[in-house]
């Protein structure tokens, strides 16, 4: 595991850690954590097929499917670690923005992809399981309360970029940045 | 696809456990205690059920998909603690969002339970209850207000988890009171 904390110059209470990735030797996939302040943040890499497969057995068109599955899809988690009674976590993410060379991109969150469906041809049951597959766009945990689901963040396989995110904790804003983060390629992970 | 919901599956396992946070098992307690939003639902079998059915007991309901891996792991730990708990009067719904029935009756090949898992296909009743991720899990108390809430999995058969459950119906060490 490496360390890639980087914390923003005017927070000089960021501790010199918290940050580490890694990747899964059973899938050969690579992650991401954050596990300090109160919380436990992970982005694992999801590869485009796993998402395709996930989107079309749930009733989305191939076409509809492989341009979700394109976005730089990762699983998630995201858990107020805090011990019992130690205050509540909130996040927005709509606040969070992927850095790259090319500027500073927002997330593709569930509304974001709602108002992209609303002219196609989605059925109803479709649209249900992409949104609640999905990450929820805001939400606030208390003590041992976590989330699981998907966030995409419109960049191309491949590509890598500059998480800067930020939560509350007890009241208190937090703002941090997880560096060289990589979507997956669109490669087939082969039978094993 | 298969291969993928096994290694979705173990990659969850492995993130709890490197984690350790398979451990903390908390109910938060809602301090406002909010009427618990009424329904009125079909379960797997066609059966239907409504919350005022439910009214003087305590009642668990989860909201949850088969695809939510969470959802899948704490399941097992649901039957165990309903198996506990069915005899006094303490009852569980798990409501299932957006799937249909065939889809529900594989799921229960691999995870069998005995208590309802009713259909919320259209997302409608999970919207009135403000959950926003899966699962998300509420005790309603006897009064019909919302006692408790754990967002994310629980492991239900804990016996920390199961004595406050106890409690709310009024039962401590065995005894009504």
């Amino acid at each position: 595991m490496t360390t890639l904390f980087a914390a923003p110059a005017a927070d000089a209470d960021a501790p010199p850690s918290g940050a580490t990735q890694g990747r899964d030797p059973q899938t050969d996939l690579r992650y991401w954590r954050w596990n300090a302040d109160g919380i436990l943040f992970e982005l694992t890499q999801r590869l485009p097929d796993q998402t395709r497969g996930f989107f079309e057995a749930r009733g989305f068109d191939q076409q509809i499917a492989n341009e979700i599955a394109m976005s730089c899809v990762f699983q998630t988690n995201f858990k107020n670690s805090a011990p019992s009674g130690d205050g509540t976590v909130a996040f927005d993410l709509s606040k969070w923005r992927a850095v790259t060379d090319s500027g500073r991109h927002r997330l593709l969150t569930r509304e974001v992809w709602h108002r992209r469906w609303s002219q196609r041809p989605v059925t109803k049951a479709a649209r249900i399981a992409l949104e609640w597959s999905l990450l929820p766009t805001r939400q606030r945990y208390a003590p041992g309360d976590y989330n699981w689901g998907m966030t995409s963040f419109g960049l191309a396989p491949g590509r890598s970029f500059t998480l800067e995110f930020n939560w509350v904790h007890d009241g208190r804003t937090f703002s941090r940045t997880l560096t060289d983060i990589e979507c997956a390629a669109d490669i087939q992970q082969p039978p094993g | 696809m298969r291969q993928y919901s096994y290694l979705l599956a173990l990659w969850w396992a492995l993130t709890l456990d490197a984690a350790g946070e398979s451990g903390l098992q908390t109910l938060t307690t809602l301090p406002d205690r909010p009427p618990a939003p009424a329904f009125t639902l079909p379960d797997a079998d066609g059966a239907t059920h409504r919350l005022s059915d439910y009214h003087g007991r305590v009642l668990i309901v989860n909201f949850w998909a088969t695809w939510c891996p969470p959802c899948r792991e704490e399941m097992p730990s649901m039957q165990r603690a309903w198996e506990q708990l069915k005899d006094a009067g303490i009852a569980m719904l798990a409501i299932n969002v957006g799937e249909d029935e065939d889809t529900i009756f594989a799921f229960t090949a691999s995870y069998p339970v005995e208590f309802p898992l009713l259909l919320d296909q259209d997302s409608t009743v999970v919207r009135r209850w403000a959950v926003v991720g899966l699962p998300t899990t509420f005790v309603v108390a006897p009064d019909g207000t919302l006692a408790y809430r754990a967002i994310g999995g629980r492991a239900w058969d804990d016996p920390a988890i199961m004595d406050r459950v106890r409690r709310l119906a009024g039962i401590r060490g065995g005894e009504k009171f």
